[in-house]
């Protein structure tokens, strides 16, 4: 298993309220499997994937990344982690607005101290080889989002987390996204979980996963 | 260092602005340093420079070499005590000079010593006195039209320029030095080594005799206040432009540290902008001043050397990095999940 969330509670106290944002979920999703994540606003959906990307611990419960648990780990290690194992594709892209495209690549690897080794393959076979010197701001919403599936590949992780990755898109390039990571997630066998908000893309997932109230209520 | 130098050259214009700024502001600080050096030597380059380490003063002077009158006779004697290889008497008076019999009045200031003293000065000019009658004048002089062998006649007593020497300016006037014969009171004993004196005495350092010489604190204090603000000044407008450029950068923050960067990488990153632009601005503020420096008259009380220079740049380095720490504060605060859209605190 490449992801396990073993009854993960996040509990958020206001004042004297306490209110949970993810009740007792428990998730297990194998390597080239792609959960699509479905269910009403304010239902814990972004909390599941912050607590699985390591972005946020939970209150009880534990998350095992690769067979290791991650829980008690400090920041420093977590943060590692998701350097090491994790990619994000990120709802509006999130590119760093100063870097080429190549270099929003190479950033992930000199982050990693490995040597940079050009992501130019893995862009090119997105279909962007004659971006890789372009900012940002000068490419489209889908062009930006497969430099952001490209990124979140660069670092060979065991599992790609994306939030609501076609927000920003029209429906005809948000599907090309979906299917597009559906695609990479299979050929290299990695875990993925998708949450959306999109109908149209959910039949690109293996699974649907549907939660309400912080609860898994279909799977 | 990967994403701060690409940063620094897409956002080029906010950084040479704000590098502009420094520039000038470092360009201020090292012209009044060098107007600050400038003024103290025209002021008390002689005492500065003088041969010995310790003065001797009357007590109820309370530090000011003018207001100490010390008889001829007890000053000797100190000298005696002390041995007159390591100690010299000296009086100073502020006195007018006419030249050449010309009617034009010529501020001096005349330092009176036995002849054959260490507070002689070293002569650039001309030769040492041989009698009474020579004096030595110090090389400003010569702009008011003073030459080798021109007639000085100071009070009743008419004397002979034999020599020149520089870097001997008392109270922002030339000083000239003469024979202490005929004197009846001193201000002061110049001693070098140990100083043994008791009673209605007062022994001092050079250092804290400039202190009494007439407006050198004040001139010293308000040029010092206006390079004192100039560096908080300089810290406040880092610390701003950093502040604010950090919080516009919070979200990118946010993503690199979901991305995996970590704080220690973050952190070096923006002290490496902080020091290269400080680096680079205070190189240029250096090079602006010398050329400016360059462009004043000569008689501009204006001193500055690498030396001198040092001081206040190692200074506007460490008041750079203190107006860095806020922003390096705050990102350490930021979340990295504050990449997730609605997830955010
Ligand atoms: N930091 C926080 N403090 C308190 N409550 C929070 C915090 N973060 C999220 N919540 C609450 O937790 C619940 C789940 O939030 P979450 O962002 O996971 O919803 P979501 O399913 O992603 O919704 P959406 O579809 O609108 O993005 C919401 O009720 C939200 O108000
Ligand atoms: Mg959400």
């Amino acid at each position: 298993m490449t992801l396990i969330l073993d009854h993960v509670t996040k509990t958020y106290t206001d004042g004297p309220n306490r209110f949970n944002a993810l009740d007792e979920v428990s998730l297990e999703v194998k390597s080239g499997e792609f959960i699509a994540i479905v269910g009403p606003s304010g239902s814990g959906k972004s909390t599941m994937l912050s607590i699985a990307g390591a972005l946020l611990s939970p209150t009880s419960g534990n998350v095992l990344l690769a067979g290791e648990n991650i829980t008690g780990l400090s920041s420093k290690e977590i943060t590692k982690r998701r350097l090491e194992k994790i990619g994000f594709v990120f709802q509006a892209a999130h590119l760093v607005p100063y870097l080429k495209v190549k270099d929003q690549l190479n950033i992930i690897q000199v982050l990693a101290k490995k040597r940079v080794k050009h992501g130019s393959d893995l862009l090119t076979h997105f279909g962007l080889q004659h971006r890789l010197n372009n900012y940002p701001n000068e490419l489209s919403g889908g062009q930006r989002q497969r430099v952001a599936i490209a990124r979140a590949l660069m670092n060979d992780p065991q599992i790609i987390l994306a939030d609501e990755p076609t927000a920003s898109l029209d429906s005809k390039r948000g599907q090309d996204v979906v299917k597009l990571l559906a695609g990479e997630i299979k050929d290299r066998n990695k875990a993925g979980i998708m949450v959306t908000h999109d109908e149209r893309v959910l039949s690109y997932a293996d699974r649907i996963v549907t939660i309400r109230d912080g609860k898994i209520v279909k799977d | 260092m990967f994403l701060a130098i690409r940063e620094l050259l897409f956002a080029k214009t906010r950084y040479i602005l704000i590098g502009l700024i420094m520039v000038l502001t470092a360009s201020l600080i090292f012209i009044i340093s060098g107007l600050a050096q400038g003024l103290s030597a025209d002021n008390a380059s002689s005492i500065q420079e003088l041969q010995a380490d310790l003065l001797i003063l009357t007590k109820d002077a309370e530090g000011e070499l003018t207001k100490s009158f010390i008889p001829m006779g007890e000053a000797q004697e100190i000298v005696d005590n002390q041995g007159d290889e390591h100690a010299s008497t000296l009086a100073i008076r502020m006195m007018n000079a006419t030249r050449n019999n010309s009617q034009q009045q010529l501020d001096i200031a005349m330092f009176a010593t036995e002849p054959d003293s260490m507070l002689m000065p070293k002569i650039t000019e001309g030769v040492s006195p041989t009698n009474q009658k020579q004096v030595v004048a110090d090389t400003t002089l010569k702009q008011e039209g003073v030459k080798l062998g021109d007639k000085l006649t100071i009070g009743e007593a008419s004397y002979t320029v034999s020599a020149f020497t520089s870097g001997q300016r008392y109270s922002h006037t030339p000083v000239v030095f003469i024979h202490n014969q005929g004197l009846d009171q001193v201000n002061a004993i110049a001693v070098q080594g140990d100083a043994h004196v008791e009673g209605s005495f007062d022994v001092m350092t050079k250092e804290d005799a400039l202190q009494g010489i007439p407006s050198y604190s004040q001139e010293q204090a308000s040029l010092n206040m206006m390079i004192i603000f100039l560096y908080v000044i300089a810290a406040f407008v880092l610390a701003v432009f950093f502040y604010v450029i950090t919080l516009q950068k919070r979200e990118q923050f946010g993503v690199l540290k979901a991305l995996g960067a970590n704080n220690s990488y973050l952190i070096q990153g923006l002290m490496g902008q902080v020091v290269l632009l400080a680096v680079v601005c205070i190189a240029l503020g250096a090079a602006i001043t010398v050329g400016i420096g360059a462009l004043f008259p000569s008689d501009m009380p204006f001193h500055l050397e690498l030396v001198t220079m040092l001081k206040p740049a190692i200074i506007m380095m460490i008041v750079s990095f203190i107006g860095a720490l806020l922003s390096l504060y705050q990102v350490t605060r930021i979340d990295p999940i504050e990449a997730i859209e609605g997830a955010a605190a």
